[in-house]
């Protein structure tokens, strides 16, 4: 019961171990590609020269001049290359660390262990940086990631831009959205994103709002007319913005209207974000404490008389509320809980019932005997009993 | 994993390589020999921009080899962690669960931090989050509580019991109430750092003055303290070797926590920990018979009970009795409770009105044992 399935609990890391592989995948694709573009411009240079130089055009004082050209050029390169270079040593080195945590982890047999603890205290740790970055308590977040080391852990670099853009958005401003949209591109499209498409849109009704007929139309031309294979109707829509003014309750140019639209435009990008980075969707504190809660959550839970301190779900103002709308777990076996003692009942410490009904584990009981001379009290009616007039139960 | 990390590490070798040995470097040498050269004898033009030529498209093919190698190695890899890591998340469970709750979620929060004693971030968090929408309660009391908590353990720590004496026998009552025996504990253990200190006539004194309060409830227990005091000089090698392990010292301060969250009603592990660690654990199976059910394409999200199947909790977080009927498989309620049989097995309600045909006195055999019973002398228990 207390073995570890490691695979099992794993499947949860995917994230964790996937987000700095794929950042320096794509970061090494960056510096490959200048590199190719260089190497090709190179070869071409050099052949100039030569053809020049067998020509007679250059004499070799020349053509020594122009290789130091290139080697200039190739200088410069390397500068542009070094944030790139760097960041592909952040990511691998990230890699490395988040193997070697996973490993740590793969280690441990059981979960009872300290071990077992120290590491899920870790582990809580980062879900709760990556649910405070999703929400924008970045200051909280790198304090706590810094305080408990586990900045390597952790993706805060890679909220800093996606916090840029959707404070534009915030803004009512598009740009910075529609520059990171182009800065992704081919990954947008594979993943059929529409997101240009609707900051498009929006521009185009802002210049609808503000009456400029004119700028809209040629606006639209330029932009919107490329997506007529696959949104004809949305563009036939927001082009009827142009007849109607920004006061229409007439369907669904109000829609379009609406300033909501901008926080839906936030929530797209969020969400095309988080899959091109291979973040989830939902921060994984919500997920785990969603499967937590619901594997707790007990009827008993919400009657008063039943409540454990213990008991996550049982605190009806914190995570009790949370869990109000969550289904409730399934159970085939039974599981007694003596409740003066909080342990287990079964074969070795056997549930013994009261004359009164009420049921306590044998190992309480007998502790509560020796030192009241014999005799019990029931902590939930006070009745007092003899400790010869328990009876044993049996559970099958 | 170990093969995970092996495969890793040929990868970031070929990375760290570019990084010492940068491909642009090495242009830059083919190029700058060569110019070196002319220099040199620029009656060489001719022959040395051929050489260029050539040795230029060898280290570029080279480089776009290498760099070749290392993507598709890459993505190879990338491959076989999304195989090795599987299992969709998302479809297990209900996306706008939380919706509308972000104040408890973060109330929550804040609270943990404060249980963790780590104050600072509590405090950034709960300022943070009272600028936007969603204020933060966490009453100024719980937190000087939880400080004093903390003091007292870093006491603890340090082999300072004071604190936690004095703290103890401030709350003398509260804990009686709750038959806690962390006073007596504390006590036990400044009497043993005595005996270790080699101060026999203190530890005697001490003993004295302070264990007779709790003689009645720990008599054995002070018998053996008393005596280990013959063998103040070498415990460790005497029959009370196990008084002295070094573990006790983390004990005390775990139960000193406890008994301290307990007086003033909370939990001793923070429940956001206890619900995210069950979580993880509970998620698996969640994830498989998500899928099983997505495969069906049968609907219970909307449904106030997970999926028909058992998630096994750890006996440590295992907070409610849970009583399921043999015989129906049943949970038990308030409507269906269960009942003790003469022979003191137990089944539900329902079940026992089966087995009794409906009549009281109908005499059946009980299912798991010879007996042979009434239904009218079964009775209800209370777990």
């Amino acid at each position: 019961m207390n073995k570890i399935n490691h695979d099992q609990l794993l499947s949860l890391e995917h994230p964790f171990i996937k987000i700095p592989i794929e950042k320096l995948k794509s970061s090494l694709r960056v510096s490959q590609k200048h590199i190719e573009k260089e190497i090709a411009s190179l070869n071409k240079t050099v052949s100039d020269i030569s053809k020049k130089s067998t020509k007679g055009e250059l004499d070799p004082k020349e053509v020594e001049v122009a290789l130091e050209e290139i080697v200039k050029r190739l200088s410069t390169l390397k500068r542009k290359l070094k944030d790139t270079r760097a960041e592909e040593s952040l990511y691998s080195q990230k890699t490395k660390v988040r193997l070697q945590h996973l490993q740590d982890f793969t280690a441990i047999s059981t979960l009872d262990s300290e071990d077992f603890a120290r590491w899920s205290r870790v582990r809580l740790n980062r879900i709760l940086i990556d649910s405070m970055l999703r929400d924008g308590f970045r200051e909280t977040a790198m304090l706590l990631a810094k305080s408990e080391h586990i900045e390597d852990l952790v993706d805060i670099e890679l909220f800093a831009q996606s916090a840029k853009v959707e404070q534009a958005l915030m803004r009512q401003s598009c740009i910075e959205c529609l520059q990171w949209c182009k800065e992704n591109g081919s990954s947008l499209k594979k993943l059929k994103s529409t997101l240009e498409f609707s900051l498009r849109v929006q521009e185009f009704i802002e210049l609808a709002r503000d009456r400029r007929t004119q700028e809209a139309i040629s606006y639209a031309k330029k932009h919107l007319t490329s997506w007529q294979g696959t949104h004809m109707k949305e563009i036939s829509h927001v082009m009827g913005l142009l007849a109607f003014p920004p006061e229409t309750k007439c369907h669904p140019y109000k829609r379009l209207y609406d300033k909501s639209r901008w926080n839906d435009l936030i929530a797209q990008f969020r969400s095309n974000n988080f899959a091109l980075q291979c973040f989830t969707p939902e921060p994984l504190l919500n997920v785990t404490l969603q499967a937590g809660l619901s594997a707790l959550k007990t009827p008993m839970c919400y009657q008063p008389n039943n409540r454990n301190i213990n008991c996550p779900v049982c605190d009806p103002e914190t995570l009790g509320a949370l869990a109000a709308d969550l289904p409730l777990s399934h159970h085939f076996n039974s599981s007694i809980v003596c409740r003066i003692s909080g342990q287990i009942m079964n074969e070795d410490n056997l549930p013994m019932a009261l004359p009164n009904g009420y049921v306590y584990s044998y190992n309480a009981l007998t502790e509560m005997a020796s030192l009241n001379n014999g005799k019990i009290t029931c902590p939930r009616s006070g009745a007092v009993f003899d400790f010869s007039q328990l009876k044993k139960v049996f559970i099958s | 994993m170990e093969s995970f990390i092996k495969d890793y590490d040929k990868i970031l070798k070929r990375q760290r390589n570019l990084e010492t040995d940068d491909p642009l470097d090495r242009l830059i040498a083919v190029v700058n020999e060569a110019k070196e050269k002319i220099r040199a004898d620029p009656s060489s033009v001719k022959t040395s921009l051929a050489t260029l030529d050539s040795s230029l498209s060898a280290v570029s093919n080279g480089i776009s080899e290498e760099q070749k190698e290392l993507q598709s190695a890459l993505s190879k890899y990338s491959k076989t962690i999304d195989k090795k890591f599987t299992g969709d998340m998302m479809g297990a469970i209900n996306p706008h669960a939380f919706d509308n709750k972000e104040k408890m979620l973060r109330n929550t929060i804040a609270m943990h931090f404060i249980r963790q004693g780590n104050f600072e971030i509590g405090d950034t968090f709960a300022k943070a989050s009272r600028c936007s929408e969603a204020g933060l309660e966490v009453s100024d009391s719980m937190r000087n509580q939880f400080m004093e908590m903390f003091d007292i353990v870093a006491a603890l720590k340090e082999n300072n019991l004071e604190p936690a004496l004095e703290w103890a026998t401030r709350h003398r009552s509260g804990l009686e109430k709750r038959s806690s025996t962390l006073e007596f504990k504390l006590h036990r253990q400044r009497y043993l750092q005595l005996l270790e200190a080699q101060q026999l006539l203190e530890a005697i004194a001490y003993a004295r003055k302070n264990f007779g309060s709790s003689g009645s409830r720990h008599t054995q227990e002070i018998l053996r303290l008393m005596c280990c005091s013959i063998y103040m000089h070498r415990i460790e090698s005497s029959p009370y070797a196990d008084l002295i392990t070094s573990n006790t010292n983390s004990d005390i301060q775990h139960m000193f926590t406890r008994d301290f969250c307990s007086l003033i009603g909370l939990s001793c592990d923070s429940p956001l920990y206890v619900s995210v660690t069950v979580g993880t654990q509970a998620m698996p199976t969640m994830i498989k018979m998500a899928s099983i059910i997505k495969a069906k394409k049968t609907e219970w999200s909307q449904q106030s009970e997970l999926p028909p199947v058992e998630i096994n909790l750890t006996d440590d977080t295992k907070f409610h009795s849970i009583f399921a009927c043999p015989v129906s498989k049943e949970q038990a309620s308030e409507e269906n409770p269960p009942m003790m049989m003469v022979c003191g097995h137990v089944v539900c309600k329902e079940s026992l009105q089966k087995l009794c045909r409906g009549s009281s006195s109908y005499r059946f055999k009980c299912p798991y044992c010879p007996s042979e019973l009434v239904a009218s002398q079964a009775k209800n228990v209370y777990f």
